[in-house]
């Protein structure tokens, strides 16, 4: 008897990799209920936001087999695209109906900046935090999977693309608030409801874009482009010979990925109340890689709780003063026995003990119906 | 009648090693060619400038009167030209049944492939080629846990599932069992005349069960084509092989 369990329909295969998808969003939607504390609230809030980065992130590099070790440059842009517009919502209260963010006036910046003007729309700064990384994200590729870049080189370029950006933005101080980032903001109010960081309404905001980039990165593992780009990871050129072009599944799984990212940003700006160039700094890139292996890179579910655990033991073992100076020490070690000893994480282990468990009630099972069998003969 | 596969005068050299020295050979619609020859003759080479894997250094390549010289892989590809390597490709983390999936590439465009695979519209078409390799029991398993043998049929089915026309073997039976290789040999027999078949092989047993013209490769030339018994009567061939102990221990 073969060990896989026996043929299941379509659509019943569907529920049962949905399952854990809507067990995880109906727990991150029930929270609150359990939770009566405004400031956990906030706290667990932005950890949500960096599970979504650290989907898109698996998306890019379980799915896709493309390390971006630059995946907060994304991130960072989509956060700064929701600042910059609830930016210029301070304005009439701060320096008056006709005045500029008060960063610029203490640069003696005279006029706003032409990028900045749009941004006086909420819609064009929400459509900018999306489409803005994704074509990025798709120039970006286009140079790397045009060329037929991979492996390692990929990592180092997006890693390198993200430091420029990041550098760039702290040094055009007086566009970009520099190294202070962009602070003191409005609150987003969309349809009359105002998002306050630490009301529910941010909260359940954050818990409906979850159940939205996963459900997105879902349905799109499940198209036949998604098939392909898990086959271009597993052999890129055999899937060339199939008359498939590469570049150009890599490059939409790519900006997919980039627009996911910068979602997840916006939500930060909203939940932090500030944006930052630490927001597109190179440590924040580098958790969400380890976030995604320790979660399980090839399991969406997997990567969202990866990020909420071990972040929210980051911030849990920061805090506690026994681990005040050995925590990231702790991490590192946990880093290292999942690398070690679970390749696909702790989704990976998961699925070993899910399949342990049905086997038993199969073997179970058939014990059963031989017992029925052989009474049924000796009757 | 103008062939349906032709190249003409193709040469290519690695690092000065002339890997192809002005290559001729056609081949008619539909027809099964084995190409045979010596170690470093240049088969492999030849299958990879067809397929695009390598660019010629002079010559050409046309096929139903493309050009293919100039193309991308996946362009090739796209005219109806069909690759198994040497070294049996699959998509090692996906089931037996996704990766016959992407090899049914109807439609190429990432646009035109974000259509949900829910309901499994053609999963009946990839139960009917997991039949036809012999794979029906292992539909749901990783590729990567097939065995060596099972790993070279499911990309045998993958090329059968792509329907392309010409069809480039490169030694499909290599680590198979003796049983799997008359297999082989019985499913090559019913794609030959529906597909154009060129099928690089060192079985000369395999070769004569499938093929009506042989060529024989020397020094990346064409030495002689023919039947099995002109080829090996052939001076050259024998001089080609001499040392080796003759063509059929080739």
């Amino acid at each position: 008897m073969p060990s896989h369990v026996p043929h299941s329909s379509g659509l019943q295969r569907l529920i049962a990799q949905l399952a854990p998808l809507l067990i995880v969003c109906a727990v991150v939607f029930a929270l609150p209920v359990l939770l009566n504390n405004d400031f956990l609230l906030n706290k667990v809030a932005r950890y949500l936001v960096l599970g979504i980065l650290t989907v898109s992130l698996g998306l890019s590099w379980g799915f896709g087999g493309i390390l971006n070790l630059g995946q907060a440059m994304s991130f960072g842009l989509g956060s700064y695209a929701m600042a910059m517009a609830l930016k210029l919502k301070t304005v009439p209260v701060h320096t008056g109906a006709s005045g500029l963010p008060d960063f610029m006036v203490w640069n003696n910046v005279q006029h706003l900046p032409w990028f900045w003007e749009p941004f006086r729309s909420l819609s064009f700064a929400i459509a900018a935090g999306l489409i803005v990384p994704a074509l990025v994200a798709a120039a970006l590729g286009w140079f790397m999977f045009r060329g037929r870049v991979t492996g390692v080189y990929v990592s180092i370029i997006t890693l390198a693309t993200m430091v420029v950006i990041n550098l760039v933005i702290i040094d055009q101080q007086s566009y970009t608030g520099g190294f202070n980032g962009i602070t003191d903001l409005a609150q987003l109010e969309i349809f009359g409801v105002a998002f306050d960081a630490y009301g529910r309404a941010t909260y359940y905001l954050v818990a409906g874009c979850v159940l939205l980039s996963l459900l997105v990165a879902f349905a799109f593992t499940r198209t036949k482009a998604g098939l392909i780009v898990q086959a271009i990871r597993d052999h890129e050129s055999r899937v060339r010979y199939f008359g498939y072009d590469v570049a150009l599944y890599q490059i939409f799984v790519f900006a997919l990925s980039a627009a996911i990212a910068g979602l997840a940003g916006m939500l930060y700006t909203v939940v932090m109340e500030f944006a930052s160039p630490t927001f597109l700094g190179v440590q924040l890139s580098l958790s969400v890689v380890v976030w995604c292996a320790v979660g399980g890179r090839q399991s969406l579910v997997g990567a969202f709780l990866g990020a909420v655990l071990v972040a929210g033991m980051q911030g849990a073992l920061s805090e506690s003063a026994a681990f005040l100076e050995t925590w990231t020490l702790v991490m590192g070690a946990l880093f290292v026995l999942v690398v070690l000893f679970l390749p696909k994480g702790l989704a990976g282990l998961a699925q070993v003990v899910l399949r342990w468990i049905v086997q038993r009630r199969h073997a179970a099972g058939r014990g059963v119906a031989q017992g029925v069998g052989q009474t049924e003969g000796s009757t | 009648m103008s062939s349906h596969l032709d190249l003409r005068d193709v040469s290519v050299s690695f690092n000065g090693f002339k890997a192809l020295n002005a290559l001729n050979m056609s081949v008619r619609k539909g027809e099964l060619r084995c190409l045979i020859g010596p170690n470093g003759a240049g088969k492999t080479t030849a299958l990879d400038i067809i397929c695009g894997k390598v660019k010629p250094s002079a010559g050409t390549v046309s096929f139903d009167g493309t050009a293919l010289q100039d193309l991308e892989e996946y362009e090739i590809a796209r005219t109806g030209v069909g690759r198994k390597f040497q070294v049996p490709s699959v998509f090692r983390e996906l089931s037996v049944s996704e990766n016959l999936d992407v090899a049914r590439a109807r439609r190429t465009s990432v646009l035109g492939n974000l259509r949900w695979n829910i309901g499994n519209a053609g999963r009946a078409d990839v139960e009917r080629l997991a039949e036809l390799v012999g794979l029906t029991d292992q539909l749901d398993r990783p590729a990567a846990y097939l065995s060596h043998g099972q790993t070279q049929w499911l990309e045998i089915g993958m090329l059968v599932a792509q329907d392309a026309e010409l069809i480039l073997m490169d030694e499909p039976t290599a680590g198979m069992t003796a049983q799997e290789t008359r297999k082989t040999a019985e499913l090559f027999a019913r794609l030959k005349g529906k597909h154009t078949l060129i099928v690089v092989e060192h079985d000369m047993g395999f070769v004569k069960a499938i093929g009506d013209v042989i060529s024989v490769m020397h020094m990346g030339q064409m030495l002689a084509e023919g039947t099995a018994a002109e080829v090996e009567a052939h001076p050259e061939v024998r001089r080609a092989y001499l040392g080796s102990g003759g063509i059929s221990h080739a």
